[in-house]
């Protein structure tokens, strides 16, 4: 029982964090229809970042992440003017081409500036946990789940309650009746862009302090969030936090109950499993764009 | 150029490859050509289902590493060489694609991409997890080649040699067939493709194992030649990223895109590798890499081969005649579609029905867009469907032909049930339908926009040429009955509006149908067009065919068909002759009062698009 | 077809340059060595000390003459930890630039791939790194382990350590946590077996992938095991996240032994200062060790590089080391000679002497070390060892 219990803990915990790593990327393609593939390294950018900052200040990583989600904001607008709403006017299609191109790019860059050695922020607590009886809940997964959960918080606050997110909501349902109500679609497009990359810096920084990660990572977290988004359903905000924590807890599941081995090959699984049972994901409805209401 | 230029000059780069070995001796040259022609033969088939069919595989270099594992387990334990059971390596490849297509039949776009990359991960992890059979994270060892040192890698260097050379040939076979028809046709529209008979599903079942048999068998030969099975090596993101790579800057689509595209980037491969030593070698191959990526999809989305046609075009200024000014010739209906043509009740007795709905509802979310809508359609009338904008028309066309499911109530076509069919079927049954904005394949010519209509499902028809023989010359026959006759080798997307309309008529057609549901006609084309249509609709209708017609135009309407259904709010509210109609006031109410007026007069002339 | 066209055409004039022309001993153009590392990539981190070991050889051999009276020039392609990319880097190396001499790459996936070029094109083919078994199944005849032991006889001495332990401080229960790797879980199965005669009990056994990266669950399962001695088996950072979460998780064994993982620079600092005493390692090579030339080379490299040589360092300068010693003692550029004298030979260097069997496999032993104030003492085999003190009980971290 305290296995499970544990196991359990350790599952939602993980998920909390994906699923705030996963939310900008659901938001996205709610939004925009866009399938950014360099999500993944949008997030091994801030967890790159985050570790660089912290070896340099010893600044807590937690806190870097939350102060790095401007710059990743600007980062995601960047990208998004320079490539994604380019190639979003020649062919869609090829957006996924173009952003895995961006993610490859990426994970070069940082190779050269950091070098492909293993990474990662050890600050004190980072190998400590608190006790409850036979159960423990390490301190670092507990600081990043509650830091991602209040952040979730808040972007759904934001989506919900101010202007930006409304015209993002709008946009979401219609482009051509958003324009018409004279919102800046455009304009309102590379926020979304950004306000979904600025998810990763927490995400990221998060990542930087649970994981040892190498500029290659990002295969391995797009892979992740792929999972998460096609069984919450594409587009679905809401989804993809459902999505997060049941992929977290089969993960630690896989891990403790059954092998190992298999623990890197639950995505997957549950990408298929999804995709044959119920191609809209478990939340999402089908032909319809959730979008970024919930 | 012409056909044969283009083989003779095929062959003679087939034979200066064929010497290369013989000639230099450079065991690394063979191996960049080994490598190229592995790339090519990946990033050919790769097309078939991402360039033809427009569904993009992040997972192709899977099936390298199936027939790689298949070729090296079975050479393993029968005691021979990997060479001989390549082939099985092609038909593991291609059964893997055939059960991940049934898998996969419902997903489009973008999870398909999702699909594929979970498939090249999940089968890595099998082949990692699965030790008893693969060696695991062991590897797997294969022999070394037996042959003397002398020979080189000229074996390898063939047999991937002859795998290019079947790949091209496979590609333009399918090319020309009414398969790849077909494909180009999911890949513009794949709902209005399952409309005129392609079998999407069967279409990219067999798509999807074409683009992965000669996949396997070169990656059982690969496999030989490293020797040496490792899952990491073997099921390779990285490899997958490069054919997509290939494929899209040679042009995806075409037959020589994808080896061109493989050609220029393994030495491109090759040259960084060498070129930058040192410890930062890798990042900047990953950057020059994932740059090339971005740049390719910025500024040459369409590929190399496509963009030099434009320019060679442009520069011989190469342009098709005028059509502007064509006429459109009056043409008798086709001997076929007389020949098949439905009997008419001669015996004066009403006709029996032959297409009815009853008590059909549609709703969306909280809209009621169809309640209870019935009527049934005469065989051999011209029944109209009318109703004011909203009223349902074109969502009782789409339940009708399937595009929807009912949410309550029946179709019946020629006594079937058919509600539950799927369009596919239905088009075999015998029904067509056009679309109020015409639906063209816009990457076809208008001959292979016709060609492309299968009336029926059989293999042989699938595989043999679409362009050229019996379906062709049907397809020809149709579009000169139309009065297209000159425009057979234009693109469809420089068609003007109205003749769109026409080669859609033609499309419809070739399914030689019993019934033909027509959205607006009549709507956005100029009245020489509209009196031309009408006459085609006639002397169709002489031929035993039946129509249904949903339009705005009350003259058209009157002249043309009896009787009117009259659709309010998704019900049926009259089913009478035009006269009838026309003065019912329950009708006038609804509908004439406002409407009538107002779309007659500002119905657009000409043909803008 | 235009495609084919203008591959055939650069084909041609590629084959036309390709003949370098091999030059007799008494050229004094310089003789060049091929390799080709994996410096970027998963275990770039282990390959770029590797290079300079390699570096460090070839300096100090110019300084002496170099070789056959010739200067040595190193050839280096990296090969980004991809297969595809390190055969067709040797294939080049071999075929088209011709070099005179070549040196193995690192990592047993690499080698696997690289091995049979060599044997083809009958190059003598020495690799600092690669002892799985598969490597020398076939019988290789040009490949030579610059290690002194392979896969199989790398725990023996800890095994003599257990035997040699007082019966009271001798673990009673095991658990494995090995990842997923031919070099790792063969460790894994003779350990089992030598364990298990000393009546040593497996209690877990779990492996994980390579390219996991949560361990917390992993752990925690071997915590509820609760055995007296943890066998972590490691290639390299996976074994520092494994402690980590062992910390994590409260969960301190008696004894733990991880190989690969503690000989990497960024060891200690990944799981933090002091919570390195008592653990247990092998040594391919010890900077301690007093084996001629190993002073020299530790306190050369030092002063060229600025940081104390690795282990992987160490095993790239003994390749060298080995394949200078044959050459000069063939006197020629004769690779199936140097093969044979190799076969017939001990060679001396600073992991001790080296010897072959048919295959290849080198017959030396392994270091057994433990972490005692912060640096790796090396307590095994004793004839070798630096200090008498072992720790069977490791502190809690």
């Amino acid at each position: 029982m305290t296995l499970l219990a544990q196991t359990l803990i350790f599952g939602l915990l993980t998920g909390g964090v994906y699923a705030l790593m996963s939310s900008g990327f659901t938001l996205t393609f709610g939004v925009m229809r866009v399938i950014n593939l360099a999500h993944g390294a949008l997030l091994i950018v801030a967890a790159f970042f985050t570790w660089w900052l912290w070896d340099r200040t010893g600044i807590d990583p937690l806190l870097l992440g939350l102060g790095l989600t401007v710059v990743m904001y600007g980062i995601g607008w960047v990208l998004y003017k320079t490539v994604i709403a380019r190639v979003q006017r020649i062919d869609p299609e090829l957006t996924l081409v173009a952003s895995f191109g961006v993610a490859v790019a990426a994970s070069g860059v940082l190779s050269l500036i950091w070098g492909t050695e293993a990474r990662a922020a050890t600050p004190s607590y980072f190998n400590t946990s608190i006790s409850l009886g036979e159960i423990v809940i390490p301190r670092a997964q507990l600081y990043a789940c509650v830091g991602a959960v209040l952040l979730l918080a808040a972007l759904y606050a934001l989506l919900r309650g101010t202007f930006v997110g409304r015209s993002i909501r709008a946009c979401a349902t219609s482009r051509n009746g958003a324009a018409l109500v004279g919102i800046d679609v455009e304009r309102t497009m590379a926020q979304m862009f950004a306000i979904g990359a600025a998810t990763t810096a927490f995400g990221g920084a998060a990542l930087a302090v649970l994981y040892q990660f190498v500029p290659d990572s990002h295969y391995v977290w797009i892979g992740r969030v792929l999972c998460i988004v096609v069984l919450g359903g594409f587009g679905s905000f809401a989804g993809a936090a459902a999505g997060a924590v049941i992929l977290g807890i089969g993960e630690a599941l896989t891990a403790a109950y059954w092998d190992t081995r298999w623990t890197t090959a639950v995505p997957y699984l549950l990408i298929i499993a999804i995709l044959i049972l119920r191609p809209q994901g478990l939340f999402g409805a089908r032909h319809r764009l959730e979008g970024a209401t919930t | 150029m012409n056909r044969a230029a283009k083989l003779s000059l095929a062959a003679l780069g087939v034979t200066l490859l064929a010497l290369v070995p013989v000639v230099s001796g450079n065991i690394y040259l063979q191996n960049l050509l080994i490598m190229t022609f592995l790339l090519a033969v990946l990033a050919s088939g790769w097309n078939i289902i991402g360039g033809y069919a427009g569904y993009i595989s992040l997972g192709h270099s899977a099936f390298i590493g199936v027939g790689a594992y298949t070729a090296g387990i079975l050479a393993n334990r029968w005691g021979v060489s990997p060479l001989v059971v390549a082939p099985l390596g092609g038909v593991a490849a291609a059964l893997i694609a055939l059960s991940l297509s049934l898998v996969t039949g419902r997903t489009r776009g973008a999870a398909f991409v999702i699909v594929t990359f979970a498939m090249l991960e999940l089968l890595g992890l099998v082949a990692t997890n699965w030790p008893g059979l693969t060696g695991g994270a062991d590897g797997l060892v294969l022999p070394l080649p037996s042959w003397s040192v002398d020979i080189q890698n000229w074996p390898f260097y063939y047999a991937l040699l002859l795998l290019v050379v079947l790949s091209v040939l496979m590609s333009i076979a399918i090319k020309r067939s009414k398969l790849g028809l077909g494909l180009v046709a999911i890949r513009d529209d794949e709902d209005k493709a399952a409309g005129i008979g392609v079998t999407t599903p069967v279409y990219k079942a067999i798509a999807f194992m074409a683009s992965a048999v000669l996949v396997g068998v070169a990656g059982s030969v690969y496999g030989y030649y490293v020797s040496y099975l490792d899952t990491s090596a073997l099921f390779d993101i990285t490899l997958s990223v490069e054919v997509v790579l290939a494929a899209l800057i040679g042009g995806r689509g075409t037959v020589w895109g994808p080896v061109l595209g493989a050609a220029i980037l393994q030495p491109l491969i090759e040259v960084t590798n060498s070129s930058f030593g040192g410890a930062s070698a890798g990042a900047v191959r990953l950057l020059l890499f994932g740059g090339l990526l971005v740049a390719v999809a910025l500024l040459l989305p369409r590929g190399l081969l496509p963009e030099l046609e434009r320019l060679a075009r442009r520069i011989l200024r190469h342009r098709e005649p005028s059509l502007t000014g064509a006429r459109l010739a009056d043409r008798p209906v086709p001997e076929f579609l007389r020949r098949s043509a439905p009997p008419v009740a001669a015996d004066g007795t009403a006709p029996p029905s032959l297409l009815s709905v009853a008590g059909v509802s549609k709703r969306f979310g909280g809209v009621k867009a169809l309640d209870g809508a019935s009527f049934s359609v005469r065989a051999g009338s011209i029944t109209a469907l009318i109703g004011p904008n909203g009223s349902g028309k074109t969502t009782l066309f789409n339940v009708m032909d399937g595009t929807y499911r009912a949410s309550a109530g029946e179709v019946r076509l020629a006594g079937d049930d058919i509600t539950e069919w799927s369009r596919t079927r239905r088009a075999f049954a015998g029904m067509g339908r056009t679309y109020q904005l015409p639906r063209l394949f816009d990457s076809l010519s208008v001959l292979e926009n016709v060609a492309a209509v299968t009336d029926e499902f059989r293999l042989r028809t699938l595989l043999a040429s679409a362009v050229s023989g019996a379906e062709a010359e049907r397809a020809t026959e149709l579009l000169e009955f139309v009065g297209l006759g000159d425009y057979v080798d234009a693109r469809a997307s420089e068609l003007s509006y109205g003749q769109r309309k026409l080669v859609e008529l033609a499309q419809v057609l070739m399914l030689d149908p019993a019934v033909i549901l027509l959205d607006e006609p009549a709507a956005g084309i100029n009245p020489t067009l509209i009196r031309r249509l009408a006459g085609l609709i006639r002397s169709l209708n002489e031929t035993g065919r039946t129509f249904v017609i949903v339009e705005h135009d009350m003259h058209f309407v009157l002249s043309l068909c009896d009787p009117v259904v009259v659709l309010s709010r998704g019900t049926v509210i009259a089913d009478d002759g035009p006269q009838a109609v026309s003065s019912d006031p329950a009708v006038l109410e609804a509908y004439l009062g406002d409407d009538f007026v107002a779309e007659d007069i500002d119905a657009p002339v000409g043909a803008a698009r | 077809m235009v495609a084919a066209a203008a591959l055939a055409l650069t084909a041609a004039a590629c084959g036309a340059d390709g003949g370098g022309g091999e030059s007799g001993a008494a050229s004094k153009e310089p003789l060049v060595i091929g390799m080709s590392l994996p410096l970027t990539g998963p275990v770039a981190d282990r390959a770029k000390p590797g290079l300079e070991g390699y570096r460090y050889w070839v300096d100090e051999i110019n300084r002496k003459g170099g070789m056959l009276g010739r200067q040595v020039k190193l050839k280096v392609l990296d090969d980004g930890f991809d297969q595809r990319t390190a055969i067709s880097d040797y294939t080049k190396l071999i075929g088209q630039d011709k070099v005179d001499l070549i040196l193995g790459t690192f990592s047993s996936d690499l080698n696997l791939a690289v091995a049979p070029i060599a044997e083809r094109y009958k190059y003598v083919y020495v690799e600092p790194s690669g002892g799985a078994d598969e490597i020398f199944e076939r019988n290789p005849k040009y490949l030579f382990f610059a290690q002194p032991a392979t896969t199989q006889k790398l725990p023996k001495q800890f095994v003599e350590m257990l035997k040699r332990a007082p019966a009271d401080q001798r673990p009673k229960t095991v658990a494995f946590v090995t990842v997923d790797d031919p070099n790792t879980t063969q460790l894994e199965e003779i350990l089992k077996r030598d364990l298990g005669a000393l009546g040593i009990r497996t209690v877990l056994s779990s492996t994980y992938a390579q390219d996991a990266t949560n361990f917390d669950a992993i752990v925690n399962r071997v915590k509820r095991a609760n055995p007296d001695l943890v066998v972590s088996g490691a290639v390299a950072q996976d074994g520092i996240n494994v402690v980590r979460s062992m910390q994590k998780l409260r969960f301190s064994p008696k004894m733990l032994y991880q190989v690969n993982a503690p000989t990497d620079p960024a060891y200690a600092d990944g799981i933090g200062e002091g919570a390195t005493e008592g653990i247990l390692t092998y040594l391919g090579w010890s900077a301690e060790a007093d084996y001629p030339g190993n002073r020299e080379f530790v306190a050369g490299y030092r002063k060229q590089f600025g940081a104390e040589p690795s282990e992987d360092a160490a095993n790239s300068y003994t390749a060298g080391q080995v394949l200078a010693k044959a050459v000069g003692e063939v006197g020629k550029l004769d690779q199936p000679a140097i093969a044979k004298w190799l076969h017939a030979n001990t060679v001396e260097t600073i992991v001790g002497p080296l010897r072959w069997d048919a295959a290849g496999r080198s017959q030396g032993e392994m270091l057994l070390a433990q972490f005692q104030d912060g640096k790796l003492r090396v307590i095994g085999p004793p004839s070798a060892a630096t200090t008498e003190k072992v720790i069977y009980d490791k502190p809690s971290w």
